[in-house]
């Protein structure tokens, strides 16, 4: 996953005019705090950052097609499920309709663009601060466990594993860690190939093989709109 | 293998030099200490932006790491990992952005600083 092959075809399709880099190592989670992709953090022209990582998407629908119907099913059922537990819940029922909204990222970064430390999304160093991820030492050590996990993938994998699930329960709010584990296992059971990386749980049939104490469907699945993708702007 | 925090790792076909805070040792070097972690060893103490803690009773990895709030995990094979610093209670100590040097996908790194004069929109993404 880490592989440049990974990652060349898409970039390649896009052809951007910015550098893509690589990441192997998860520097971003550790010297930023990203804990999901998409992950999206703002430094201005003097190198301070001005908005810690946060959910954000580019302007417009990105979603190619084949992922689109999945997109919007997801969102339906979300919608009925809060509607249903709007009575009696109302706080868990904006949760699950929440989260950051996708259509506004962009246009907050224009403003950005237009009016630099006096847009009203560009935040002072005590607020970029405060407002980045929570680090308890337990979250420390849930990101030494996930590098170690990494390092020791091809060479042993049985450590691996360990150190993959003590990250997951070490910092529970860290979907890299996860879907990272999820897909480089669900990607061999599932023979690799283009779609191999998207499945990230266990085939059918074979759930008691799975080393990991969840899937996508069992954690992100069931997680809100509000706690996966958190609103921040 | 790896020493001290400098690793080179082979992905794929090909090689990175790449930052790591995996050792195989705790005997590492004020210099390695920051090139895996970003933190400065100064006679102020470890820095980073404008945070500087002191280190009183001189340098060790290991008592640097405690003092950054750093948790420490060994694994039976002999490999060290040093999570980042828990100082504040925050991924971020300090707004100043770190040293990011990355590769690209032709195996060239690449200065995040070199865009400094420049904004910055850096999005992390995954072809999962």
């Amino acid at each position: 996953m880490s592989d440049p092959e990974a990652s060349r075809p898409f970039i390649e399709a896009a052809n951007p005019e910015h550098p893509s880099l690589l990441d192997p190592l998860h520097q971003l989670d550790s010297l930023f705090g990203v804990v999901n992709i998409p992950n999206v953090i703002w430094i201005d022209e003097e190198g301070m950052i001005v908005r810690p990582p946060e959910p954000g998407w580019p302007p417009g629908d990105g979603y190619p097609d084949w992922l689109r119907g999945f997109v919007d099913e997801r969102a339906a059922a979300a919608e009925k499920k809060a509607a249903e537990i709007e009575a009696t819940d109302p706080e868990m029922a904006a949760k699950i309709r929440g989260g950051q909204d996708h259509a506004s990222y962009a246009d907050a970064i224009r403003d950005w663009a237009d009016k630099g430390a006096d847009s009203e999304f560009a935040l002072r160093p005590d607020e970029v601060i405060a407002t980045s991820q929570d680090r308890p030492v337990d979250k420390s050590e849930g990101a030494a466990h996930f590098e170690l996990a990494n390092r020791l993938w091809s060479t042993d994998r049985d450590a691996a594993i360990v150190h993959f699930n003590a990250a997951h329960r070490l910092d529970p709010e860290n979907w890299t860690y996860k879907r990272q584990a999820w897909s480089l296992v669900g990607n061999e059971k599932a023979g690799g190939g283009e779609m191999g990386r998207f499945n990230q749980g266990p085939l059918p049939g074979e759930e008691d093989e799975w080393p990991f104490e969840g899937t996508f469907t069992s954690e992100a699945g069931r997680t809100p709109a509000g706690d996966y993708y958190p609103k921040t702007l | 293998m790896s020493t001290g925090f400098v690793a080179r790792l082979r992905i794929g076909s090909e090689r990175w030099d790449a930052l790591s805070v995996i050792t195989e040792t705790l005997d590492i070097s004020p210099e390695a200490f920051e090139a895996g972690t970003g933190w400065q060893i100064k006679p102020e103490g470890a820095c980073k932006g404008e945070v500087c803690v002191p280190l009183p009773d001189g340098w060790s990895a290991a008592y640097a790491a405690d003092r950054l709030g750093m948790a420490v995990v060994h694994d039976d094979s002999g490999l060290t990992a040093f999570g980042p610093e828990s100082l504040n209670g925050r991924a971020l100590v300090t707004a100043q952005a770190p040293k990011v040097v990355l590769p690209d996908l032709d195996g060239n790194d690449f200065d995040l600083a070199s865009l400094r004069g420049k904004k910055v929109v850096l999005v992390a993404w995954a072809p999962y």
